[in-house]
């Protein structure tokens, strides 16, 4: 069955929710699963107020978004949700784009289409903070459109996405080399049969001074956007490393800090910070020969483990595993892991409220729920690690299954 | 002959030397206002005036320490205002809120709950002015034994509007002034402020009006404050401390009578009359509906007001009595409201993130009112300035709100944010309440942040009303006479839990370790193809 025609009526479904005013949905833009400091709708209106009143938005800790959304939402654009809706569907779009030139279907349509666009469009992890006007939305789309054109071969296009994704979140930096290795090779599934990396390293390295030179200019056009001071600086990339908002989000992160003395606070966030950039070269170094499923790790890596998460983060992560249907067969406990991400999506908005609003519960009845979180992140990490090296065994044949298994030591 | 001629000049010259500092001038006065009011409460205020003829303070680039003789000006205060070049100070400390509607005007405006330090110092010298106001915050507070060293610059901030120099500059070239203003509203006023406040008048509490501050009975009453203001005026430097209190007759006697004398209210009697004193006076505002009966008979008296001297009546006990009374009847309908405007100011939401501030003027009057508005709001509060809201009767009136001046948190250098200012002239029309509404975020404190009684929450402090200049299209509209004082408002934060520092680090780090090593684990691990025993 050709899932294509589904196509427009998810479309026209996201735009149509985008002129709802319903309450319940306003409702939804304090959420703290949703949106955090980094990317909450609130503070956005908050920083283009000031922006408007010749307030410089970065001096107090309000506004942690980048100068980039500053100066589009108060010249091109409106915040308007028309604008997250569209962005949904360019990710959509370019997850669809990902998957054909995975499938080597070139223009015409493969018999997935529709599937592919529903888990993006209708993944409630991807789906509810763009309700919310979070904007992690916008970092999310730039990630996928990176993925897209470096996957078609476009280095052009896929290095300046990467460095607008890297202006509006710097975690995303971890993107770079997997990005870098799939602009040399070719997307195409090479997961059942692994060889070694054989890429031009010397386009690679060409590829990555043209980055820098996009990284660059993007980082001049918002520093002369708010007036050559640095404060942004410290607000924006400083406030992952430093952590100044101590908000609670389903990450690992916030409870950890607001319970640490202050004597080891530096210690612990350089430990942190450290944690998810020492994942980079093993994960591409194991999976060289397949650059899109190191990306897709990476995306889970900070799907648990980054500084300010939402739920939009391990949200991509479940999404880009609809790419993967080779590995479907060799994991583990697939079960297991949906199990408890939907434990941890129904325990994290309800303790929060238990804490909040009702003050029955404490804090420790949400920071239980974000482990629980995390542990289902960690979960769907280690068994798409596992089945990204165990495919290329394959299976054993038919009558000997008994006899032989494949293991690590 | 030449060793007489050696000690006479001596001698002489140690006159000379002596004599070059100016003769200062001091006199010292004391009143005590007395206000009876239909509801049976009676407001008492204690005025203690110190003038220092000829003195002016102390140029911040001037180094000289020449030594300070007073005779009735407090040594101690003085020296503080000497060693920090303070040109004003005004100190307050207050419990209670005090209620401008059935209470009218106080006699000193500074009535904020908790404590209110503002300074006016010169800028220049070698110490910076915040390094002077921090000295200052300290010395004072090892002078009153209040916790005013911990108006930290989480406190301070500098709102000149609101509150204006009213010395006179005294420094021939002008150098700029700087205003420092921080408030405490959680600090209480108890005995261990009275006593050395008592200590600074001439006389203490053993002559004058001040035998009559009983800490017992003046810390009894339902509102009570402390002041002391300091200015630089034509005639030298004025030291004004203040005592006011609200008291209840009615309440002490059980619900009864509203009689009243120094013998009930305070327990003592003005038995020793000041002898250092130019003048001392108690002035009583009488009510307008007689029925009443005075005692003993004052030196002068008028339709609204009686005067007595303790000089020339000792001991002296004012009593007031209603002999035609039986009981006292609490006075239905309520009277009309005493000021012009009506101050409501609430938090309301019952999330511990987010809450509303609603600020609510009535306008009692028939002519509009302006008034400067302003709000100093510590760091723990995110005001979220794109969702403020005037509305006037259910329509949004943004026309009656003009001038907003927003000062967001800044980060200071210690890695602390100073508190958000929120400035803005409002006019009400007559007849009609405003309705200032404001979204506010609460913020997640660090463990270390929390104070020990964390489930209280932290105290507000109160807003503040100023009068402004009247725009000239406000016809025949005018502002109010003086500052008036919003209540304190108490906010919940979210708490932590304080028990589990430990746990929650193993905890997430477990976690953090089992996922890390898994994926380690299938990276580096060798596959091999084993054979099944049967």
């Amino acid at each position: 069955m050709d899932s294509s025609s589904f196509l427009p009526v998810l479309v026209s479904f996201r735009l149509l929710l985008a002129f709802i005013p319903l309450h319940s949905i306003s409702g939804l833009q304090h959420d703290h699963q949703l949106s955090s400091p980094l990317t909450s709708y609130a503070r956005l209106k908050e920083g283009l107020w000031l922006y408007g009143h010749d307030i410089d938005p970065y001096a107090g800790g309000i506004f942690r978004h980048s100068p980039l959304f500053l100066s589009i939402f108060s010249t091109v654009l409106p915040p308007l949700p028309i604008v997250w809706a569209l962005s949904d569907i360019v990710g959509a779009w370019a997850l669809l784009r990902i998957w054909r030139a995975r499938q080597r279907v070139g223009k015409g349509s493969s018999g997935r289409d529709g599937l592919v666009a529903a888990v993006s469009l209708l993944n409630p992890y991807l789906f509810l903070p763009s309700l919310a006007l979070s904007t992690s939305t916008f970092e999310n789309t730039a990630v996928l459109l990176a993925l897209m054109f470096a996957s078609e071969g476009k280095p052009s296009g896929a290095l300046l996405a990467l460095a607008f994704s890297t202006h509006l979140s710097i975690s995303t930096f971890l993107l770079l080399l997997p990005v870098l290795m799939l602009l040399v090779t070719s997307p195409v599934s090479q997961l059942a049969s692994p060889q070694e990396f054989r890429g031009d390293l010397r386009t690679a390295c060409k590829y990555a001074g043209q980055f820098a030179m996009y990284w660059l200019v993007l980082f001049g056009a918002a520093s002369v956007m708010i007036g050559g001071e640095w404060g942004w600086l410290r607000e924006t990339w400083g406030a992952s490393l430093t952590l100044p908002d101590l908000t609670p989000n389903p990450g690992l992160w916030w409870y950890f800090f607001t319970e640490m003395f202050d004597h080891f606070r530096p210690f612990f966030l350089m430990v942190f910070s450290v944690h998810l950039a020492i994942y980079v070269l093993p994960i591409c170094i194991k999976f060289q020969h397949d650059a899109l499923y190191a990306s897709f790790l990476l995306v889970g890596i900070l799907g648990s483990f980054k500084a300010y998460l939402t739920l939009a983060d391990p949200g991509l992560f479940l999404s880009m595993f609809v790419l993967f249907p080779e590995v479907y067969p060799y994991l583990r406990h697939p079960i297991v892991t949906t199990l408890v991400h939907i434990h941890a999506a129904l325990l994290l908005p309800l303790f929060h409220a238990l804490w909040v609003t009702e003050g029955r519960g404490n804090a420790n009845f949400y920071f239980a729920a974000s482990l629980v979180m995390g542990a289902a992140g960690g979960m769907g990490m280690v068994d798409a690690c596992f089945a990204g090296l165990r495919i290329a065994f394959g299976d054993v044949a038919e009558g000997e299954r008994d006899k032989w298994a494949v293991v690590q030591e | 002959m030449a060793k007489t001629i050696v000690t006479s000049a001596l001698v002489l010259s140690l006159f000379v030397v002596s004599a070059t500092p100016t003769k200062l001038s001091e006199g010292y006065h004391e009143d005590l206002a007395i206000r009876p009011l239909t509801d049976g409460k009676v407001i008492t205020a204690f005025t203690f005036t110190t003038l220092l003829g000829g003195a002016s303070p102390r140029d911040p680039r001037d180094s000289e320490t020449s030594a300070q003789h007073y005779t009735f000006f407090p040594l101690t205060l003085g020296q503080i205002l000497r060693e920090y070049a303070v040109t004003e100070l005004h100190l307050s400390l207050n419990a209670g809120k005090w209620n401008y509607d059935g209470w009218g005007y106080p006699d000193h405006p500074s009535v904020g709950t908790g404590a209110e330090l503002w300074a006016w110092m010169a800028d220049g010298g070698p110490l910076s002015v915040d390094e002077r106001w921090i000295g200052l915050r300290n010395a004072l507070a090892g002078l009153f034994c209040a916790s005013i060293g911990s108006l930290d610059d989480r406190r301070t901030s500098s709102p000149a509007s609101a509150f204006p120099l009213s010395s006179i500059p005294v420094h021939h070239d002008s150098i700029p002034y700087a205003l420092r203003y921080a408030t405490l509203p959680s600090e209480h006023v108890c005995t261990e402020n009275l006593t050395p406040f008592l200590k600074l008048l001439p006389c203490k509490s053993r002559a004058g009006l001040a035998r009559l501050l009983d800490p017992q009975h003046v810390f009894d009453a339902d509102w009570h404050g402390l002041g002391v203001h300091v200015r630089s005026t034509e005639p030298g430097v004025e030291l004004r401390l203040t005592v006011q209190a609200v008291l209840d007759p009615v309440r002490r006697s059980g619900g009864r009578r509203r009689d009243w004398s120094f013998l009930s209210l305070f327990n003592r009697r003005i038995d020793v009359p000041c002898p250092v004193a130019n003048s001392s006076t108690v002035h009583l505002v009488v009510p307008a509906v007689r029925g009443y009966a005075l005692s003993p008979e004052p030196v002068s008296s008028n339709d609204t007001v009686s005067v007595y001297s303790p000089t020339s009546h000792v001991p002296l006990d004012v009593a007031m009595s209603w002999p035609e009374e039986f009981t006292f009847n609490y006075p239905l309908p309520p009277p009309a409201p005493q000021t012009p405007l009506s101050i409501k100011r609430t938090l309301y939401g019952s999330s511990q993130t987010r809450g509303v501030l609603s600020v609510s003027l009535s306008n009692n009057g028939h002519v509009p009112i302006t008034v400067g508005y302003l709000e100093t709001l510590p760091a723990l509060v995110t005001l979220w300035m794109h969702t403020l809201k005037v509305v006037v009767e259910g329509t949004p009136r943004v026309d009656l709100m003009s001038d907003i001046i927003y000062h967001p948190p800044l980060l200071l250098a210690n890695g602390h944010h100073g508190p958000s200012t929120l400035q803005a002239t409002l006019t009400i029309p007559p007849k009609r309440t405003l309705g200032l509404t404001l979204d506010l975020g609460k913020t997640f404190l660090r463990y270390t942040e929390h104070p020990p009684d964390a489930m209280r929450g932290w105290d507000l402090p109160p807003a503040v009303l100023f009068p402004v200049p009247v725009p000239i299209r406000s016809q025949g509209g005018r502002s109010i006479p003086e500052r008036m004082y919003t209540p304190t408002l108490l906010l919940d934060l979210p708490t932590p839990d304080f028990s589990m520092p430990y746990n929650v680090i193993i905890l997430s780090c477990t976690l953090i370790t089992l996922i890390f090593g898994s994926i380690f684990n299938l990276l580096t691990r060798k596959w091999m193809v084993v054979k099944l025993e049967d």
